[in-house]
């Protein structure tokens, strides 16, 4: 049997799955409610977070990986109308490359 | 989320780089938060410095307040802050009206600051920043965030309007901010910068209103130098890196060792 821990490494739906919960902490379940948030939904517009939020959202996946993964380093090579664009697809697959 | 006590108030800090050498304190301005310094600026800072940015009272994820918020209060958080992390001295970098902070820290506390960057500074004589307090109204800010927004290109949508007109309604109505500002009108004037010993970087926007102010701080401040960065009052958003780099440049003159090398 395969006893080896390969669970580490999420797949894509665990990724949106994770990351949609840590969405949620930061905008409040009551507006997350509302919207039907898919791996397409854009942070800005869909989701419409503002700077702080995106803040609050690095700062929980940066908890949750560790060094793992450079978050922040990887958005801040972006410029505003890249992380305007950023839709949740595009963090699932950074993240999962970086794993 | 690190949000710490200081003076019995929740405060929301992000810390890069803690082993560093140096500290640089970054202040945010009014109705702003620290978000304009997270993505680009402070990483830029802190591949040499230890960089700490936090919000002001009632603004970002910081505790809320009804008073405090003259330059005599607002200089008394930055200190205050600093004692919390056992920060002895360090470069301080104000953008807009954290400028002014940075500015009175240094007056009040000169041997805890070792060098200054101001952004962006505004005179608080210009009536127009406390105009807005008074016309205030839910049109007023839909009309402001349409053209003046310095957080994001983004037209706000339904639950950031109304997250800002609450941000803006408990400001302008429930605090002093409006009187504490009122009382700030002649600071620049009032202070005799001629005496401010400490080594200062002037930041403006080539095309800024505010210009005018950092010409004449420049003129006033015996260890100014004044750089002007292509854009306007929103120059952090519109030349980030630029910013950072300058200031990098500008601070790295106290580093012990030259900045080939590298710190992190």
């Amino acid at each position: 049997m395969d006893t080896i821990n390969t669970t580490l490494k999420l797949n894509h739906e665990e990724l949106f799955t994770l990351l949609k919960g840590f969405i949620t902490e930061v905008i409040g379940e009551e507006f997350v409610e509302e919207m039907d948030i898919t791996p397409e939904s854009s942070f800005t517009k869909d989701l419409e977070m503002d700077s702080i939020e995106i803040v609050s959202f690095s700062e929980k996946i940066k908890a949750h990986f560790g060094d793992q993964i450079d978050f922040t380093g990887w958005l801040s090579s972006m410029d505003l109308d890249q992380l305007i664009d950023l839709d949740l697809s595009m963090i699932i697959n950074y993240i999962y490359e970086c794993q | 989320m690190p949000i710490i006590t200081v003076d019995n108030k929740k405060v929301h800090i992000q810390e890069l780089n803690k082993g560093a050498e140096q500290t640089v304190v970054m202040i945010h301005g009014m109705f702003s938060n620290l978000s304009i310094y997270y993505f680009n600026i402070a990483p830029i800072l802190a591949k040499h410095f230890h960089v700490v940015m936090y919000d002001l009272k009632s603004h970002g994820m910081s505790e809320r307040f009804t008073d405090g918020y003259d330059l005599e209060n607002m200089s008394s958080d930055v200190l205050a802050l600093m004692d919390i992390l056992h920060i002895e001295k360090a470069h301080l970098v104000g953008y807009s009206f954290g400028g002014l902070i940075a500015l009175k820290t240094a007056l009040k506390a000169p041997n805890r600051v070792e060098q200054l960057v101001v952004i962006e500074a505004p005179d608080p004589q210009d009536e127009k920043a406390r105009n807005i307090i008074d016309e205030y109204s839910k049109e007023f800010l839909e009309h402001y965030v349409a053209n003046f927004t310095d957080t994001t290109k983004v037209q706000m949508g339904k639950r950031q309007m109304e997250k800002n007109h609450r941000m803006y309604e408990f400001l302008f109505n429930q605090t002093s901010i409006k009187a504490d500002m009122i009382k700030e009108k002649h600071f620049l004037t009032e202070v005799n910068l001629s005496q401010l010993e400490t080594s200062t970087l002037l930041l403006y926007g080539s095309d800024s209103n505010c210009r005018p102010t950092g010409e004449s701080l420049n003129a006033q401040i015996e260890q100014a130098e004044l750089e002007l960065i292509p854009g306007d009052h929103n120059i952090p958003i519109q030349e980030p890196a630029l910013i950072a780099e300058t200031i990098v440049h500008f601070l790295s003159q106290s580093l012990s060792t030259p900045l080939t090398q590298n710190h992190v």
